[in-house]
């Protein structure tokens, strides 16, 4: 199902015509807002994030008192877990839950805590040999049972999440039904971290720091040897959800974790093998660029050109960013997180309007927050951001 | 002997810098000599990381190599020098559990050669003031990664004024978010955007304490 209606009178486009037209750089009716709301939604319907991710019916309530009242917006950003041994199926990393061991109230938080060993990557590869399409599950599969006790390895782990990712993926595509039926598009139907990412996360910093060092063939190929199930696994799971995008996150691969050599000789190779099987497969790539990627951004110029979203949060310089790329990719993004917290609403207006102006000249952008809204937000600056688009967005 | 150290640490060597500091202590080497080479090596890498030459995997391992150099060292050391060292309380606040940025400034202050008493990540505002009393530290430096912790750092600053320790403790903030708004809604002294920064931010701030 596709989004028909139109989210402002003055809008020419639906929200999905101007989705694609500002990843394939071209001119929309006017520039599109995705708020990426998740936590800030719990404290904004005053429920605790336990609930919100624990039961399915109170995070759609507060997600949609969050569009009645701050909204509307284009683009719905999906980022709610059904279980907490899902997100590690996407994040390889031990994290602390809100209500099982966090104040019911708190947001999840992730742990640096080393899950993955130094002979795992062989162990990948010659997973990846055998399985060229599979090997992404007894991967991950391999990391939710280190990081939870109570999954137990093997096949054991396949039998507890298979249910749950199914549960998780049915879910979804009926809140995607739901928000398409109100004109709003899809952002993505899959979110894995990429493959040399997942490998830094599951690892720790130090050991990966170690591992760069002293193995990079091994962590390169084993980032390499999973890009075909990357590919696979992602095609399905976007036929499934029937949103022909997927959002990619990079955690660590911009130039606050590695250098900008690092990520050109083993973060990148796997990257740009992935882009270019998806977007020669009709699939579009949302990159989430978290941290500083002013060094990475010549890099990113060697990925398809009109068929890739790059969003940053905050430290990689936006503006400079649209002169270096953005006659290659959609750029999003980035009202900081501070700003959100404690400007004002005029500050958060002024800011969008620098965005638009900047960033959004010539099409190629997409408005929102440098990563999450945090959950603190005040409302008043989310909606100003929001509203930022009808006020100053129209490009005719 | 000396110079050789600091510049196999400021390159990152790992094994030259280990086999260096074991050649000069079996030479009979200062062992606070061996120290004071390594800090100036570490001092060569907060410049290189500060210019842009070096990343964090530099700073990372070059904290580890002087955190096992320290290792052979301190054995020899038997308190010499301990008492100069000035204490500085390092903590991520209350309701963050975030520990790799605050982890590393840890290390590079250690390594400047200061007495850092770490005391983890979701650490209450009280618990800051009880350190800063029983070691008369004068610095103490807050981390955060979430915006969530912009609160728990204004909580830890006021925690030191009813304690009636603000005028004596200098209090500094760092992490993801942190900027020039946070660090004026948070009411602390200084605010550091890397770890680089921090050891620099650190020498101002007592210098002035």
């Amino acid at each position: 199902m596709k989004a028909t209606s139109k989210i402002y009178p003055r809008d020419t486009m639906t929200a999905e015509e101007r989705l694609q037209a500002v990843i394939n750089l071209q001119v929309p009716d006017r520039v599109p807002v995705c708020p990426f709301i998740y936590n800030f939604a719990a404290k904004y319907a005053g429920i605790t994030a336990h609930e919100l991710w624990s039961e399915p019916a109170k995070y759609r309530a507060a997600i949609n008192k969050c569009y009645m009242e701050l909204g509307p917006w284009d683009i719905y950003y999906p980022a709610n877990p059904r279980y907490p041994e899902v997100y590690t199926f996407i994040m390889p990393m031990k994290a602390r839950w809100p209500g099982i061991d966090l104040p019911a109230d708190s947001i999840c938080q992730l742990l640096e805590e080393e899950i993955m060993k130094a002979e795992d990557y062989a162990w990948t590869s010659e997973v990846a040999g055998s399985w060229p399409s599979w090997a992404y599950f007894p991967f991950f599969l391999k990391m939710i049972a280190r990081s939870w006790d109570h999954v137990e390895d093997g096949w054991k782990s396949w039998a507890y999440i298979a249910p749950r990712l199914l549960v998780h993926l049915a879910g979804w595509r009926r809140e995607f039904d739901a928000f398409r039926k109100r004109g709003v598009a899809v952002l993505y139907g899959f979110l894995p971290e990429a493959a040399f990412d997942s490998f830094s996360l599951a690892r720790g910093l130090l050991p990966f720091v170690r591992d760069c060092r002293d193995r990079p063939g091994e962590v390169a190929r084993a980032a390499d040897d999973l890009t075909e199930s990357y590919y696979f696994i992602t095609r399905l799971i976007t036929l499934l959800m029937g949103v022909p995008r997927v959002e990619i996150f990079l955690h660590r691969s911009s130039n606050d974790f590695i250098s900008p050599k690092t990520f050109a000789e083993l973060s990148f190779p796997s990257l740009k093998r992935l882009v270019d099987k998806l977007v020669a497969a009709g699939i579009s790539p949302v990159l989430h660029c978290d941290g500083n990627w002013d060094r990475n951004l010549e890099k990113l110029r060697e990925l398809p050109a009109g068929n890739c979203v790059v969003q940053f949060d905050g430290p990689t310089d936006i503006f400079g960013a649209k002169q270096t790329i953005g006659d290659r990719m959609c750029i999003m993004g980035d009202v900081p997180a501070d700003l959100f917290v404690l400007g004002s609403p005029t500050e958060v207006e002024e800011y969008c309007h620098r965005l638009i102006e900047g960033v959004g000249r010539g099409g190629g952008y997409i408005m929102g927050a440098g990563c999450e809204i945090p959950p603190n937000a005040r409302p008043e600056n989310v909606k100003a951001m929001i509203d930022s688009v009808e006020k100053y967005g129209y490009y005719s | 002997m000396g110079e050789n150290i600091a510049t196999l640490i400021a390159e990152v060597d790992e094994d030259g810098t280990l086999a260096g500091v074991r050649g000069a202590l079996d030479g009979g080497v200062d062992p606070l000599v061996v120290v004071e080479a390594l800090r100036e090596g570490m001092s060569v890498v907060g410049e290189r990381f500060e210019a842009r030459d070096y990343y964090l995997p530099d700073l990372i391992l070059s904290g580890d190599i002087f955190n096992q150099a320290l290792a052979l060292i301190e054995p020899l050391l038997a308190g010499a020098g301990a008492a100069s060292k000035k204490p500085v309380v390092i903590g991520t606040v209350q309701g963050d559990v975030h520990d790799i940025g605050k982890n590393i400034v840890a290390t590079m202050l250690r390594c400047a050669g200061y007495d850092v008493h770490d005391l983890g990540v979701d650490v209450p505002p009280s618990a800051f003031v009880d350190k800063a009393r029983e070691t008369g530290a004068d610095l103490v430096a807050l981390s955060g990664l979430l915006t969530l912790a912009f609160d728990s750092m204004k909580s830890t600053v006021e925690a030191f004024a009813e304690a009636g320790l603000r005028d004596s403790v200098k209090l500094i903030i760092g992490g993801g978010p942190v900027n020039e708004k946070v660090l004026e809604y948070c009411g602390a002294d200084a605010y550091g955007k890397d770890p680089s920064a921090a050891v620099k931010l650190a020498e101002r701030c007592l210098a002035q304490a």
